[in-house]
């Protein structure tokens, strides 16, 4: 790996003023900065800031509408990722993209553009063994299966084949967000020998104590633009999340009339587990109250929904509503119990997206619109009207199939379905506004704090700082699948991030 | 209802990938009206085809594919694509029949029915509750049951013990009882989709399983009702098949299985669930006993007449895919 061509400034990759909307939404408006051969650079910044589209403009997926990427001295123009990869950037997706039935040798075969197209499998064997002895999987045969591999193990594969495209820049996209701390501790060792050997390595990741320990220079994005790029040394958990939220005041305020221990228990959930994703929750839900899980992916915030649900058939957890208990991981006992939820995959596990927005909405309460299980038209549409004003939907939509409308009024009949009921005592919503723009967002946050007015009990799970200030009345943080903190009311937003990021651990303790 | 005239446009216009679509909806479009156009006059030209007798022979032949197409569109409707047990539950169904018919033709159709709702019913409720892949289920269950009825009839043939399934030949008005039978049937499967929380929901769990289970929709309910239903359906089939024959082997189902699924696809049923209609399995049954009874008319061998009932099912599944394609992207 020649790091022989660089930059003015001794760096492999720079990008310049990078600009990229979508649509009215300037997703990222100036971004620059660089990295140095054998650099671990960490790419931080809070939902929304921009981190992905950087990204993804890096790898070749999006192109940019403005500004300059070099490689080395030359500008380059990475129309796809294959573009991309022939200019030596390989992207480390959030996703694992490895196959799970075929060999780790296979796998390696798999995008490799330097095989040979005859007897791939020999002559590639000595190459591939190379690899993996750097990124650490020096115990692992060639002829061994994915599937017999770890989760983390899989994802050094995955480095591996990055590497074995003769990358100059290896991009991880939050490599340890589904790992345990063991199998994160590999991918770290990966990491640095991978920065060792010349290679520059771009670092995104939400848990902010790794990017300390990691990283040597730290660039924080905020609202599409760069803030600042820090060497690490002159960073501290909380100057690092002064950087990411800015100076603007942001507290959880306790609201007005809202007692929060005044009204009745509903739901009370205790050691609520999940195997290798939560450990031992506990939560009491009151009427009228929202309530959050505030957590990353793989935090186990959205396992605990689930879990609630009834949807996680290895969870354990003693859950009753009104006193009395519900069997865990049956998702008809939770909604008999009244228990509804919104899941945060609309498409696969929400709406009936070739069906009207009429069936939708309706779908959950087919008994309420059937006399002797016929459908009464004038209870139908009754109770159509009454949601649709509810929702704040075109009325002259409800015939149009859902999947035609934008993801805000989609998700406004995801969570519209479950509301204006009587026989729903808790909503839980995992991750409500995924893919809703602003507008949508405040409409549906209208209308989940209009139902917890009228008594119902919402719990919540989000990454959104500003969604959590702006619904909750308790925030409950989560880190690494155990509860950190619960906070009911006047609390700071950039605590509720340094332990949604950071655990518990105070800075004394964690600081390098 | 001042829901219904909010005047806010809550959504973006239609994006110029609309207007693309309906160019190629209207292609389609042209396409299918040249396709009927062919058959009507191919049909017209075709000696003794437009005649009242003929009409009758092709309705007649379509009506017991039909009866049993219709019970395998609650299958397919409710997402549990087919069941390829359909002609071993005639069989085993029919031969149950003829040889109950010496308590009477009531009680041997009663009879009949149970059988029918019962074997088809299990393999429904295994789909619905344990989320079996009904494929593989019904595979398995179609040796079984040809097993079991080997195994009791002793591989003969079964002969009626008594004459009162003689009286569903009967002819009113010179067409066959099934004929009858089968249009009210398909007017009731359709009410029951249409208008029932049963039907609805079966749209629904069809359309997206997953998302049923969360709206808490009885997903396991309904589509053990539905394969119930089929059931009963299958058994009719099985009683008129049977009675028409005068005797039951484990064959008397012959090729009703793959016959009903391709009336089903014919129909334009999406096999991947959440779409169709009773209606369209009836007129899918009709398309393909018509375009059979062309090929005979004008004196084409039976290989030919196989050969185009498939191309008639590739044509509408090509059709109905890039229908539904167009609208959801």
């Amino acid at each position: 790996m020649s790091s022989a061509s660089t930059t003015a400034g001794g760096e492999l990759v720079r990008v310049d003023g990078l600009v990229k909307s979508y649509g009215s939404t300037r997703a990222v408006r100036g971004a620059s900065f660089g990295i140095a051969p054998g650099e671990i650079h960490a790419l931080c910044g809070h939902n929304g800031a921009g981190k992905s589209t950087v990204v993804k403009m890096l790898s070749g997926q999006e192109v940019p509408d403005g500004g300059t990427i070099r490689v080395g001295a030359e500008v380059v123009d990475l129309r796809s990722r294959q573009v991309a990869q022939r200019g030596g950037i390989a992207l480390v997706d959030q996703e694992l993209s490895v196959v799970p039935t075929l060999t780790v040798a296979e796998n390696l075969l798999l995008g490799d553009i330097q095989a040979s197209w005859i007897n791939r499998r020999r002559t590639s064997g000595e190459r591939f063994r190379t690899l993996l002895d750097r990124v650490g999987l020096g115990h692992v045969g060639l002829d061994q299966r994915l599937s017999e591999l770890g989760i983390g193990e899989r994802q050094l594969i995955e480095i591996a084949r990055a590497l074995g495209q003769d990358a100059r820049l290896v991009i991880l996209d939050e490599p340890t967000a589904t790992l345990s701390d063991v199998e994160s501790a590999y991918v770290y060792t990966a990491v640095r020998s991978v920065a060792a050997a010349g290679c520059a390595v771009l670092f995104v990741s939400h848990r902010l104590g790794e990017v300390l320990d990691l990283s040597d220079r730290v660039t924080v994005m905020r609202d599409g633009a760069v803030v600042a790029t820090t060497p690490v040394a002159d960073l501290t958990i909380d100057s690092l999340i002064l950087q990411m939220l800015g100076e603007a005041p942001h507290r959880l305020g306790r609201r007005t009339g809202r007692d929060i221990e005044g009204s009745a228990e509903v739901l009370s959930v205790s050691g609520l587990t999940v195997p290798g994703r939560v450990a031992t929750f506990d939560i009491t839900l009151r009427a009228g109250r929202v309530y959050a899980v505030a957590g990353q992916l793989g935090s186990g915030a959205s396992d605990v929904l689930r879990a609630i649900a009834g949807l996680v058939p290895a969870a354990t957890a003693g859950i009753t509503v009104d006193g009395v208990t519900v069997p865990a991981g049956r998702p008809a006992a939770a909604i008999k119990a009244g228990i509804a939820f919104v899941s945060n995959d609309r498409k696969a596990e929400g709406l009936f997206l070739d069906k009207p927005v009429s069936w939708n909405l309706l779908a959950t309460r087919l008994p309420h619109v059937t006399r002797l299980g016929v459908l009464d038209r004038r209870r139908w549409s009754a109770a159509l009207a009454a949601l649709i004003d509810l929702c704040g939907l075109d009325g002259r939509r409800a015939g149009h199939d859902v999947g035609s409308l934008s993801g805000g009024n989609q998700q406004k009949v995801f969570v519209g379905r479950c509301l204006g009921r009587d026989d729903v005592r808790v909503l839980l919503l995992d991750d409500p506004t995924r893919g809703v723009d602003v507008g949508g967002r405040a409409a549906i946050h209208a209308l989940l704090r209009d139902a917890a007015d009228r008594g119902m009990t919402v719990l919540f799970s989000s990454t959104d700082l500003e969604e959590l200030l702006d619904l909750a009345d308790v925030v409950v943080t989560m880190h690494k699948g155990v509860a950190v903190r619960r906070h009911d009311g006047d609390t700071a937003g950039s605590v509720l991030l340094r332990e949604m990021t950071h655990g518990a651990a105070t800075v004394t303790e964690e600081r390098r | 209802m001042n829901a219904l005239s909010t005047p806010a446009r809550l959504d973006a216009p239609a994006s110029p990938r609309g207007r693309q679509r309906s160019r190629a909806d209207v292609v389609i479009n042209v396409i299918v009206v040249l396709a009927v156009l062919a058959a009507i006059v191919v049909g017209l030209s075709t000696h003794r085809f437009a005649t009242v007798a003929n009409a009758k022979a092709i309705i007649t032949s379509a009506s017991l594919v039909g009866i049993a197409a219709l019970g395998l569109t609650l299958i397919t409707i409710g997402g549990s694509a087919v069941s390829l047990a359909i002609a071993p539950t005639v069989a085993a169904v029919g031969m149950m029949f003829l040889s109950a018919q010496s308590l009477g033709l009531v009680p041997a159709l009663a009879i009949a029915l149970l059988c029918g709702v019962v074997i088809t019913g299990v393999q429904g409720a295994v789909v619905g509750y344990a989320a079996a892949n009904p494929v593989v289920l019904t595979i398995a269950a179609s040796f079984a049951i040809t097993g079991l009825a080997i195994g009791i009839s002793g591989g003969a043939s079964v002969a009626p013990t008594g004459s009162g399934y003689d009286h569903l030949n009967a002819t009113p008005g010179g067409v066959a009882l099934s004929v009858y039978v089968l249009i009210v049937l398909a007017v009731a499967v359709e009410w029951t989709l249409r208008r029932t929380g049963f039907g609805r929901s079966l749209y629904l769990i069809g359309a997206n399983r997953p998302a049923a289970r969360v709206a808490g929709l009885p997903v396991g309910r309904t589509t053990a009702v539905a394969w119930l239903g089929a059931g009963a359906l299958f058994a009719v089939t099985a009683a008129f098949t049977a009675a028409f024959n005068t005797s039951a082997n484990v064959n008397l189902g012959g090729t009703l299985t793959f016959d009903a699924i391709a009336a089903v696809l014919a129909g334009g049923t999406s096999i991947a669930g959440g779409r169709g209609s009773a209606l369209r399995t009836l007129a899918g049954a009709v398309l393909i006993a018509g375009v059979s009874d062309i090929l005979l008319l004008r004196g084409y061998s039976t290989g030919v007449q196989i050969m185009v009932k498939g191309l008639i099912v590739l044509f509408v599944v090509v059709i109905v895919h890039l229908r539904t394609k167009g609208s959801r992207a």
